[in-house]
């Protein structure tokens, strides 16, 4: 299967969705940036306040004149700190807010993806997209955009002050500009490739070293521990030369930046001395112009050494906004109407590629509150009709209607939400009581275990939490069903990954999930064939026996030898 | 920690030499500055350009410190737990095992990422702290020098206001950081929504699904909210000491300049250089934090890479050729299997069929029993040796990433013997359908295509003695049966142990053995057993 990775919104289109998420909170980040603006000045009276006290104290000013100008400082400082703190906080509570609407956007429309698409983009580009880069753009919108904010802010007002102070100040000052921009360009052309590729070798050292960890037992027991060190190292090598590398990078990103430091500063400080003899400005003046320079270098680095973040940050949200800007149509389904018949399959056709058919020509009819096994090999197409019925693929030809109301579909792969025990089961009926929910569980013979856990129904099980074995993750999925309580249910293999004495158990409690339901069950185990009501044998995609065991097994075909070798009669004849 | 580091303590003692020429120049900034505004007072041309050509090489020295001085002390922090990480592997994947014992594989990997890198952290910590002392030092000479109060104000000051800073700080900080943790609990949750999307999918529950990420999100969104609050306090508080510390030092110092004691350029020296000693004092809050972190990340590894082994025992080497006589007593169990048979072991209870395994493939020795291989003891062979002539396979085995051929063949099997096992165990059609390879430990495959190429690759290892455990319970009956009569063929004439209670691959045995209640119950064909025992037929059938 070819993958189709989910969409990636263009840069205009995130913009777009930006400002629309932005624009009912637009008073609040007005007000965040007034605030911010405001604060920021107040924090910029102080070098001209320590360049009033270099002045009164080339003209031997009084103590009095000096606490003054002090207390200034202090208030100063004070206004800067409310003004500041309050702007950070509001511009951060905008930008959480924003967010929090964009991720939960971005989650509904995944998880509202036909299933057919996110296999096709693989499971790891969806869960990437609403962790990864949730994360990413979280992090941006939580410290890097107020610093930012506020490096840039302190850059232009500081820019403002040299200007208000003398205009040569100014003009010396961006002596660093034309230095500090080809920096910039020249590291972001770099940084940006560099760092991707520095992730994905960390990320793949991470995941091996997992794999080779995980698979210890596996490792010594084909004595291929030499193999897999060696891989380990070269991985590990791999991700350090990146990293080493990014150092590097980074240190003459500093570099050039010392250059245009000490340019600015050469620059500013000659223009003081030169004003300073020729008296246009006073010493003091000079000494405001010095330390405004000096007090740009921290806002100046904070904001180049966010352009990083700013700029994975983007692609984050563009990758955000392509799945949250997806639309889903449901599937149209024709439905039964007739009282007895609970699935009609008429002339069914379909193919993942338009060329391989994986189902032809299938017809079946289900009566209500029947039991049909599929019975097939590996690629005979009985998963692809179980996904047809149940609605996750739209046949090629032909049609299927099933009842009004739902179709369950449970697989052989187990997940149990990380939770509370109870919380995962009522996913299917968030509504159900406690009573219910202990209900579903006594019927799927959970109930003991259960009250036995640590904290019983509120015990934490999944990710994190308390480990269940697979059997009993697969009890939580039929308690599932039970709550959700729909009139058919489609098992695909779903006992095949407890082992076999786990099956037997998993067996009967399906039986109990599915008692009043109509149901298609791949049959994995023989055993579930025997139960049937019918049982379907599939191969090649084609319906080739379809009937009782007991009528199946007496006729000749590919169910009776599979039963012969199943049951050990093909040498000891039925008794 | 010592033994990693002391293999990096050339880098480690350049690399602080270095930071510390960027030190003293960041520091001697300032200090220009205050000295080239004197000169503006009382100085000529000349005197400026000289100056600024001080300055000019004061930058080129604390650059190139700088540069060289950060590279490296990463380049030993990032070798130093790059050692580490391979020591833990190979301790992980030593041949008498014992690491995992009590560990998750995630807490592992933790170990050998995270700790390490702790470890290795250490490094950078020390070259900068190393370069903080000297700068704190040499702040305080050119302090001194300008003027005795003034020094002691600005040095005797900073100390306690920025312990009264992390005082109030650090309580705010902490708060900040539980609640963001809470904010990242959000995103556990969609992870795990989309993990289980098939369920979610399965079951319609799409509605619920989304209606409890939006309440996490929610959750997360007033916490973040309040961390960033907290944050800005904290910053405020921050901005609002440093004020007034400098604004006492700006008036002292004045009152000291009117006064004639020190000139105006000193003013602003010490000024500058109280604002720029911050930096080096909050280095020695990070420094002892690494630190801190470094020493309990050591521990960690520590603890790994002296684990005790799983199995004890000699280092024999087996008589070659092996004739695959397996001789097992454990408790009351006696099992006899001659070589060359192919024999079921059927056990009522799942644990004990676990248990004969793990004995079989050395993943544990018997506490009470004994296992031989042609009448030689397993425990008295070197475990690789063992493994190599008894090749027992646990259910839960791990594939590997790489070509579906190379996961089989394991880069050592015959291609005619690969080939071969591939079609035995019906992995052909699998390596036909997945022309890429396997990715991701083959974590996309179905339970059934994973367990028809470990079979293969058991099969490729043409092994003297093989040992299957359940090893086809997600293949479907048709596939199995096939497999079955393949996998005997195959094995023809060496012996070949299938711990099961599949009738499909039990009904291809020469005999089966029956374990129940702790002893051998019954010992026949597959047949025989199934048509005459109730238990058996319980066990297998029902």
């Amino acid at each position: 299967m070819t993958t189709t990775l989910l969409p990636i919104a263009s840069g205009r289109r995130t913009w777009a969705a930006v400002l629309a998420l932005v624009k009912p909170r637009r008073g609040r980040l007005a007000g965040a940036l007034l605030l911010l603006i405001a604060g920021t000045v107040a924090g910029l009276v102080a070098p001209p306040l320590l360049g009033h006290i270099v002045d009164l104290a080339t003209g031997g000013g009084r103590t009095g004149d000096f606490l003054m100008a002090g207390a200034g400082l202090v208030g100063a400082a004070l206004v800067e700190a409310a003004l500041a703190g309050f702007g950070v906080a509001l511009l951060a509570q905008v930008g959480e807010d924003s967010l929090a609407r964009l991720r939960e956007r971005s989650v509904e429309s995944a998880l509202r993806l036909p299933l057919e698409q996110v296999e096709k983009a693989g499971a790891g580009d969806l869960t990437s997209r609403v962790t990864n880069d949730v994360a990413v753009v979280a992090e941006a919108a939580r410290s890097a955009l107020p610093e930012f904010t506020r490096a840039l802010l302190t850059i232009v007002l500081t820019l403002g002050g040299l200007a208000v102070l003398d205009w040569r100040f100014l003009l010396a000052a961006l002596v660093a500009v034309p230095v500090q921009a080809y920096t910039v360009r020249w590291y972001a052309r770099r940084a940006v490739p560099l760092y991707a590729r520095q992730r994905v070798a960390v990320a793949a050292q991470q995941h091996h070293l997992l794999a080779t960890i995980d698979g210890a037992s596996t490792i010594r027991t084909f004595r291929v521990a030499g193999e897999h060190s060696g891989r380990v190292a070269a991985r590990s090598q791999q991700a350090v030369d990146l990293l080493l590398r990014g150092v590097a990078l980074q240190t003459r990103f500093y570099a050039r930046l010392h250059v245009a430091e000490f340019a600015g500063l050469a620059a500013v400080l000659a223009t003081g001395f030169l004003l300073v003899r020729g008296d246009t400005v006073t010493i003091g003046t000079a000494t405001a112009a010095a330390l405004y320079f000096h007090g740009l270098f921290n806002p100046i680095n904070t904001a180049l050494a966010l352009v990083d973040d700013a700029q994975a940050a983007a692609s984050g949200l563009n990758r955000l906004v392509g799945v949250a800007a997806l639309e889903s149509p449901p599937v149209a389904r024709a439905e039964t109407t007739g009282a007895p018949v609970a699935i009609e399959v008429q002339g069914l056709s379909f193919a993942y590629e338009p060329d391989l058919p994986v189902l032809r020509d299938i017809d079946l009819t289900v009566r209500r509150g029947e039991r049909v096994a599929v019975v097939g090999s590996t690629g005979a197409g009985k998963t692809s009709l179980a996904k047809v019925i149940a609605g996750v693929h739209e046949p090629t030809g032909g049609s299927v209607a099933v009842p009004a109301g739902e179709v369950a579909l449970i697989t052989q792969e187990v997940h149990v939400f990380a939770g509370p025990l109870a919380d995962d089961v009522r996913l299917a009926r968030p509504a159900a009581t406690d009573d219910e929910v202990r209900a579903a569980l006594a019927a799927v013979d959970a109930l003991d275990w259960v009250t036995q856990l640590p904290d019983g129904l509120r015990t934490e099980v999944g990710a994190g939490g308390h480990t269940l074995t697979a059997a009993q993750s697969q009890q939580l999925a039929f308690a599932r069903l039970i709550l959700a309580d729909p009139p058919v249910a489609i098992l695909d293999e779903a006992t095949a990954e407890a082992g076999s004495a786990g099956a037997r158990l998993l067996e009967r409690v399906a039986t109990a999930a599915l008692a009043g339901r109509t149901a298609v069950i791949v049959a994995h185990r023989l055993t579930q064939a025997v139960a049937a009501d019918r049982i379907v044998v599939l191969d090649h995609g084609h319906i080739v026996q379809i009937g009782r065991h007991e009528d199946l097994i007496t006729q000749s075909g590919p169910y009776a030898v599979l039963w012969q070798a199943w049951s050990g009669t093909r040498t000891h004849p039925a008794a | 920690m010592k033994a990693a580091l002391t293999g990096q303590r050339r880098l480690i003692g350049l690399g602080a030499l270095l930071a510390t020429g960027h030190q003293a120049g960041e520091a001697s900034v300032p200090f220009l500055i205050g000295v080239i505004i004197d000169r503006a007072v009382d100085g000529g041309v000349g005197d400026l350009v000289f100056w600024l050509g001080v300055l000019g090489t004061v930058y080129i020295g604390l650059s190139f410190g700088f540069r060289y001085g950060a590279r490296t002390a990463e380049r030993a922090a990032e070798q130093a737990a790059h050692d580490l990480r391979l020591q833990v592997t190979g301790r992980v994947l030593h041949d008498r095992g014992g690491a995992e014992t009590g560990r998750l594989p995630g807490a592992l990997v933790a170990v050998a990422t995270s700790d390490t890198a702790r470890v290795g952290a250490v490094a950078v910590a020390l070259v900068w702290g190393t370069a903080a002392v000297v700068a704190v030092l040499f702040s305080a000479v050119l302090l001194l020098s300008i003027s005795v109060p003034l020094g002691l104000l600005v040095l005797l000051g900073l100390p306690p206001l920025m312990w009264l800073t992390r005082l109030i700080g650090k309580p705010l900080e902490e708060r900040s950081e539980t609640e963001q943790e809470h904010g990242a609990q959000a995103s556990g949750v969609a992870a795990d929504l989309v993990a289980g999307l098939r369920v979610v999918k399965g079951l319609r529950a799409e509605e619920a699904a989304v209606a409890r990420y939006r309440q996490r999100s929610q959750v997360a969104l007033t916490a973040t909210v309040r961390a960033a609050r907290t944050e800005a306090v904290y910053q405020g508080v921050v901005l609002t000491v440093s004020g007034v510390f400098l604004a006492v030092i700006a008036v002292v110092g004045g009152i000291l300049a009117a006064r004639g004691s020190i000139t105006v350029g000193q003013l602003v020296s010490s000024v500058g250089l109280a604002q720029f000693l911050v930096g080096p004092l909050s280095t020695f809050g990070w420094v002892g934090a690494d630190l801190a972190q470094g020493r309990a990340s050591a521990r960690r590894v520590a603890a790994v890479l002296s684990a005790p082994v799983a199995i004890t025992g000699g280092d024999a080497v087996p008589a070659t050729p092996v004739h695959g006589r397996i001789d097992l007593r454990v408790r009351d169990l006696t099992l006899k299997i001659a070589p060359g048979e192919t024999v079921g072991v059927v056990a009522s209870d799942p644990a004990v069929a676990a248990e004969i395994v793990r004995l079989l493939g050395r993943s544990a020795d018997p506490v009470d029993g004994l296992v031989e291989l042609d009448g030689v003891a397993l425990t008295s062979l070197r475990p690789g040796e063992s493994r190599a002539a008894v090749l027992a396979v646990e259910h839960h085995t791990d594939l590997f990433a790489g070509s579906i051929v190379s996961a089989v063949s394991l880069d050592r099997a015959e291609p005619v013997t690969v080939h071969a096992a591939m079609a035995a165990a019906d992995a052909d059609e699998v390596a036909r359908t997945r022309p890429d390879g396997l990715d991701d430990g083959a974590r996309t495959l179905s339970g059934g295509q994973r367990q028809r190429i470990a079979l293969a690759r058991a099969l490729a290892a043409d092994a003297p003695v093989l040992v299957l455990h359940e090893p086809t319970t997600a293949v479907d009956a048709v596939t199995e049966a096939r497999i079955a009569s393949r996998l005997r063929e195959m094995r023809e004439g060496r012996t070949t142990i299938l711990v099961t209670t599949s009738p499909a691959l039990l009904a291809v045995t020469d005999r089966v053995l029956f374990l129940h209640d702790g002893t051998v119950r019954a010992d026949g064909a597959h047949g025989e057993l199934a048509a005459g025992d109730e238990t058996y037929r319980e066990t297998v059938l029902a």
